[in-house]
């Protein structure tokens, strides 16, 4: 912890338990998840920062998507981040979600997820080190503090751009809008 | 056993060409018609589990090849895998179903009906299995462009910005 800002934490005490316990929902999507394991048990223990997997999404804060998105998982990750609760923050896990990957011209994948649900950071690689998630953990950390982790507010802003694209790619959604969808169309 | 086996095929069927790979491996090429009775005779000798039916697109001579592959668990001596092909026309995709043989073949056809467009008579439940979206041309057809296919959806869906007010 940083000493510099023992006075802040005292004035808002929820800011320091919101940074220090990021639970991660226990989300499959692609290979990725294989490097999970190791990182949540005794060989690198990600309880040392504060992280733990946990059973529901609407208990969890970090939505790691590990690997590959093909279009029947897209559904299921606006479903799953539209559960959590707020504040919550989304890391891209190796090479595929940030611009497709090896899957760049496959036919049932997407290829960048921030154009469905917004996304606070990326772990470039494939396969990423476990190492690379305390890296990232640490780094939300940092851009927690300076307010800019704000993913999770853009999407209720910018919530009709969102659901728009997320209609191009899976066709019309089963599911009612989160937020409102009056505003600004860009 | 391989020897028995290959024996015993090519007297039942006439126009079935039998190759003995490995010890533990046999192909056995068949017209389209013989497939449904091949299968059922092999049934018979112990060859109780299909595990996969796939298929191959050979676009430069216009046809569909399609594989069954049958293994053995009740007869513990049958160790061999038996890997049984047949074409049908690229131009006519249309093949009877083997569910009255196996009935596990229901999935497999269901894949192949939504990969490759491939009509099995009979099945009742062609129905999508995997895709979500609507493809002109079934993906796993060697004329259908991925890249095109690419360009066309995912690369137009446009970029939430982030500074635009």
């Amino acid at each position: 912890m940083d000493r510099n800002q023992i006075m802040k934490w005292f004035k808002q005490p929820h800011e320091m338990s919101q940074k220090y316990s990021l639970w991660v929902v226990y989300f499959c999507t692609g290979c990725g998840i294989i490097e999970i394991p190791p990182v949540i048990t005794s060989r690198w223990d990600a309880e040392r920062f504060g992280v733990i997997p946990v059973a529901t999404p609407r208990q969890a804060n970090l939505f790691l998507i590990t690997g590959y998105v093909s279009v029947k998982t897209l559904g299921a990750i606006i479903r799953t981040y539209e559960q959590m609760s707020a504040p919550k923050y989304t890391v891209g896990f190796g090479s595929c979600p940030i611009n497709g990957g090896m899957y760049w011209d496959s036919y049932n994948t997407i290829k960048h997820l921030d154009k469905y649900i917004p996304v606070d950071g990326w772990i470039a690689g494939c396969m990423p080190r476990p190492e690379a998630i305390f890296v990232a953990v640490t780094h939300l950390w940092t851009m927690i503090d300076k307010g800019m982790a704000t993913g999770y507010i853009k999407y209720k802003e910018k919530y009709k751009s969102y659901r728009r694209n997320q209609e191009k790619a899976l066709g019309k959604l089963e599911w009612p809008p989160l937020y409102s969808m009056e505003g600004k169309d860009e | 056993m391989n020897k028995l086996l290959k024996g015993e095929l090519e007297s039942a069927f006439k126009d079935v060409l039998v190759n003995i790979l490995e010890e533990t491996r046999l192909t056995a090429t068949a017209p389209k018609d013989a497939v449904l009775s091949i299968l059922s005779f092999l049934k018979n000798k112990g060859y109780d589990h299909l595990a996969l039916i796939s298929c191959v697109d050979w676009i430069e001579e216009k046809e569909f090849e399609l594989v069954y592959v049958l293994t053995s668990y009740s007869e513990k001596d049958r160790k061999e895998h038996i890997i049984l092909k047949t074409r049908i026309l690229r131009k006519k995709p249309e093949f009877k179903t083997v569910i009255s043989v196996f009935k596990n073949a229901e999935p497999y056809e269901r894949e192949l009906h939504e990969l490759f467009g491939i009509n099995f008579e009979g099945n009742e439940r062609l129905t999508p299995l995997f895709l979500e979206r609507d493809y002109k041309i079934p993906p796993f057809r060697k004329d259908f462009d991925t890249r095109e296919y690419v360009k066309e959806t995912f690369d137009k869906i446009p970029f939430v910005e982030e500074e635009k007010e």
